[in-house]
């Protein structure tokens, strides 16, 4: 907020007008060089101020926090505006974009810096909160009528984005870029032990920094970027229960003829990562029939970890043994040199005909390892053990493709094409433990492409597009494996007010494999319309129907018995919006807006989801609007009564506008 | 069959490159001087236009020596204007709104080709489908916004004017702050195309976008969880928007992970990751049915190879 404040003080500072007012003997701007003619202000936008009341959740208030999140209080709703300064000091142009401060989850800040052949400066800050308390998620007390939900987060997300382009000539451009996005906050999560898990407070606290610089060289034909970069990264999670009320966990019932429990404890994550990174990417066009590019990105993360426990309490830890207290003390490291390739030209051989190929491999490796040590007490006897484990993650991944373009008539274009997909995934931990310590597979996959392009006049345009795959091996059971891919897109415009556009899209994809029996159907159809009859009211809107129909086999864990996942999502969400302009009083004209969204859905997880909002918009003055809004908020589902909630919120305030 | 057009792609490739490498080495035919007649001439009819361009980045171009537009930033993508400024005729100059897409593109890029951002296009789905760079950029436009919309709120409704069904899923109650305005569309994906599925933004030269804000989900770890890597994080969830918490694919968490950890390896002779059962655990119990309760570093452990912390 500090560096907000001094960034704005300096924006301020600089513009003509706050010059103007604070030094009188500077002279008037030179209109005759400048491009900028003299009647145009230097400052144009808006901002808007105001104060928003919630009426009150009728609820679940952890449910309406972990969706929208918005409270009372004075905002500053939102404000855009844009800097001109005619004398080209420090900047030709300033655009300053701000939303939703003054408590709101998302507030946002943006800036826009130019001069022309010096710099182009740009500036992104974000503040994200982030609250999510939803027992239906994962809470294994629901069942005893206990709502804590054991992975629920109240953290706040700062993400900040600064990038400097320097512009000494035109055929070069070095840039400079620093980006961070930190995380921190409270939470409840769970300590785990072989016969219970304990549900504990959670510190949250880490962030990453990336620092990066480049250059861009371009010439007449080709071009090329070069960029270095680097990450750092800290993670400090701690979990922990002070002294005091012994926490019983999840399980109630004894093990061995014991109830265990929890009476204390602290476990610190001390994760410390660093990364190089380096792009290199090139277009050419050697000549008017041929493109060219390529690229080559490298990446290397790595991590160093310390971890350490110490827990006390009535402990199960062995499967038989209980004990006391517990410490376990951990070192792991870990990298993974990523290498993505990738080149592609695309060819014109005859005026009506385009070919595009492309070739792309992208490879991972990962390795990593972990050192651990743990004392395990109890007023009897004492043991430690030691473990030294080693961890390999392998993904390679190859594409090839290609496409012919052919522009049959000025309103018909067709293409097709055919691309492959080939690699192999293993991942593997030693030595091995359990059922699985090691897994490998190999994937490659056909796929045959179309589309058709149609725009028989200016007002109707028909897009299709599709794409069948059919695979020879997969590396995941759900992955795509025979699958279809289609999409349609349709846009007419019937009269000059009245424009619609229709969009379908389907997947299908199906492993008949015994023991996967895959069987996944989803499809999407939509229609919207624009329908301006008058200048005074118009209408948009737009209805939504979406299936998604899953069946796959699996085993049951704990009885061994074949069962079948089945997932079913039938969903219909509309949006509209209705604008009218309202008979001018004292020559402003009042502007009504009203509509909402609606989401209803039936299936696996029945939900209702409606946000209506309406809006009066009063000018009461050249440069000043008053407005109010209401807004409400229904939220339901059929299944998980007690996350239900509904809310009205009402916001009045004030636009000034230059 | 899939390994033979394998090794079939690795000639066919490079043979066609060499080919029109080779086309390439030919001289083309001179061509006569083309009649331009400047930028004073176009504005005198078009005021409104050119007094537009004057504000906006295009400006730049009639200043360009390099590729001899000085003085001709209207004919740089309409071409020469004479014969249209002696006719008056709308037929007689190139009017790119009215081209095909790849046509009026092949205009933009003449200057555009070479940029980073481009890298990607040929793969883009918005080139393959002829959406044209004037379906989002205004040439001629000045204002705030300048050729392009850059708030995020508008952004998302220009995307949303074709992508209908994507809008749609962001209405549902668990999403990305997009309806919000916190995010942008062009915060996840790359319009101009991307090496990455779905057109979708890289962090740190080539891993998925998503880690630029979900850093402490990067890595790497000791302990990966593979469908992390290879099938990135919409293998389990929906990252638009969903009715089910934490955008997740399912209804429930147990039938996320059941799904892959099915304890039934196809039989057909392929090998899949993740099938192995886990462990007995007894699914009528609350516990068991919230995987996640215990496995809480289900992104990927520094810890513990079963992802239990």
């Amino acid at each position: 907020m500090n560096a907000l404040l001094v960034v704005a003080i300096a924006i301020v500072s600089s513009t003509p007008g706050f010059a103007q007012q604070t030094q009188t003997a500077a002279p008037a701007p030179d209109s005759a060089s400048s491009p900028v003619p003299s009647t145009e202000s230097w400052i144009t936008g808006w901002i808007d101020l105001g104060y928003r009341w919630q009426t009150g959740v009728g609820g679940s208030l952890d449910t309406y926090r972990s969706f929208v999140n918005l409270g009372s209080g004075p905002k500053l709703l939102g404000a855009e505006f844009t800097l001109i300064d005619p004398r080209h000091r420090l900047f030709d142009k300033i655009r300053v974009r701000a939303n939703g401060w003054g408590g709101d989850p998302n507030e946002t800040f943006h800036l826009d810096a130019e001069k022309s052949k010096l710099y182009r400066f740009s500036a992104d800050y974000r503040d994200i909160a982030y609250f999510d308390y939803l027992p239906s998620y994962a809470d294994p007390l629901l069942s005893r009528g206990i709502v804590l939900n054991e992975q629920a987060f109240d953290t706040r997300r700062k993400m900040g984005t600064f990038q400097l382009d320097l512009l000494p000539g035109k055929w070069i451009t070095p840039y400079f870029g620093y980006e961070y996005n930190s995380g921190s906050g409270t939470g409840t999560t769970a300590f785990y032990t072989t016969a219970n898990q304990f549900p504990v407070p959670t510190n949250l606290r880490e962030s990453t920094n990336l620092y990066r610089g480049g250059v861009h060289i371009e010439l007449s034909r080709f071009h090329a970027t070069f960029e270095e970069g680097g990450t750092t990264f800290k993670d400090d999670q701690s979990v922990f229960q002070n002294p005091g009320p012994v926490n019983y966990g999840n399980v109630n019932t004894s093990s061995f003829g014991q109830t265990t429990d929890l009476t204390s404890l602290l476990a610190a994550y001390g994760i410390r990562g660093s990364s190089i990174y380096t792009r290199a990417l090139f277009t050419a066009s050697p000549a008017s029939w041929l493109d060219l590019y390529g690229q080559f990105l490298y990446t290397q993360p790595r991590n160093d970890v310390n971890y350490q426990q110490h827990a006390t309490g009535n402990l199960l830890l062995d499967p038989s043994l209980f004990y006391t207290s517990q410490s376990y003390l951990l070192s792991a490291a870990a990298k993974m040199p990523h290498t993505t390739g990738n080149f592609g030209a695309e060819m014109r051989p005859m005026r009506r005909l385009r070919l595009v190929t492309s070739w792309l491999t992208d490879r991972l490796h990962n390795a990593g390892s972990a050192a651990s040590n743990q004392v395990s007490l109890n007023s009897s006897t004492s043991e430690q053990s030691a473990a030294l484990l080693n961890s390999t993650l392998i993904d390679n991944y190859s594409q090839a493709e290609a496409q012919l373009f052919f522009d049959a008539t000025s309103k018909l274009a067709l293409r097709g094409g055919y691309r492959y997909v080939w690699g192999e995934s293993s991942d593997a931990v030693l030595p091995p433990a359990g059922l699985a310590s090691a897994d490998q597979a190999r994937f490659r996959r056909n796929i045959g492409l179309g589309g058709i392009i149609f725009r028989p006049s200016q007002k109707l345009s028909l897009t299709g597009e599709a794409e069948v795959g059919s695979s020879g091996a997969i590396d995941f059971r759900t992955s795509l494996n025979d699958y279809q891919k289609v999409r349609a897109m349709a846009r007419y415009q019937a009269v000059k007010s009245l424009t619609v556009t229709s969009d379908f899209s389907a997947l299908l994809n199906h492993n008949p494999a015994q023991g996967v029996n895959f069987d996944y159907r989803a499809q999407q159809q939509s229609v919207a319309l624009l329908w301006t009859p008058a200048k005074i009211w118009n209408i948009q809107g737009s209805y939504t129907r979406s299936t998604v129909n899953s069946n796959i086999d699996y085993l049951d864990p704990g009885t061994l018995q074949p069962q079948v996942s089945q997932y079913r999502d039938n969903a219909h969400t509309a949006s509209a919006l209705f604008n009218l302009m309202l008979p001018p009083r004292s020559g402003f004209v009042p502007t009504i807006t009203a509509g909402g969204s609606f989401f209803t859905s039936s299936g696996s997880r029945p939900t209702n989801y409606y946000q209506p909002i309406a809006t009066l918009r009063l000018p009461v003055g050249k440069h000043l609007t008053w407005f109010a809004e209401w807004r409400y908020y229904g939220f339901g589902e059929a299944f998980y009564l007690y996350e239900g909630f509904h809310s009205h919120l009402v916001t009045t305030g004030l636009r000034f506008t230059r | 069959m899939g390994q033979r057009l394998n090794m079939s792609s690795y000639w066919i490739e490079p043979a066609l490159l060499a080919v029109c490498l080779a086309m390439a080495a030919v001289p083309g035919s001179a061509q006569p001087a083309p009649p331009f007649v400047g930028t004073d001439t176009c504005a005198a009819c078009h005021e409104d236009i050119a007094n537009a361009i004057a504000k906006s980045p295009h400006h730049l171009v009639d200043t360009d020596k390099k590729r001899g537009w000085n003085g001709r930033v209207c004919e740089s993508c309409h071409g020469p204007g004479q014969k249209h400024a002696e006719s008056g005729d709308a037929a007689a100059i190139h009017n790119p709104a009215r081209l095909a897409a790849a046509a009026a593109d092949r205009i933009c890029l003449t200057c555009h080709l070479n940029q980073p951002t481009h890298i990607g296009r040929l793969q883009s789905s918005h080139a393959r489908d002829a959406v044209a760079c004037t379906t989002c950029h205004k040439v001629h436009a000045n204002g705030p916004e300048g050729l392009v919309l850059r708030k995020a709120a508008a952004i998302n409704e220009q995307c949303a004017g074709c992508h209908d069904n994507v809008w749609a899923e962001f209405q549902r109650p668990n999403h990305h702050k997009l309806p919000e305005g916190a995010m942008a569309c062009v915060d996840c994906h790359n319009p101009h195309g991307s090496i990455r599925p779905a057109m979708t933004q890289a962090f740190a030269a080539n891993e998925p976008g998503c880690f630029t804000c979900h850093g402490d989900k990067r890595g790497p770890f000791a302990f990966e969880h593979a469908p992390v890597r290879f099938g990135g994080c919409a293998t389990c969830h929906e990252p638009h928007g969903s009715a089910n918490p934490r955008m997740l694919t399912r209804q429930s968490v147990q039938y996320v992970c059941l799904e892959c950890h099915a304890n039934l390896p196809a039989l057909n002779g392929t090998r899949t990751i993740g099938v192995v059962p886990p462990a007995f655990h007894d699914l009528r119990s609350p516990t068991f049915q919230n995987c996640t309760v215990c496995h809480q570093k289900i992104h990927g452990s520094h810890v513990d190879r079963n992802l239990l912390k």
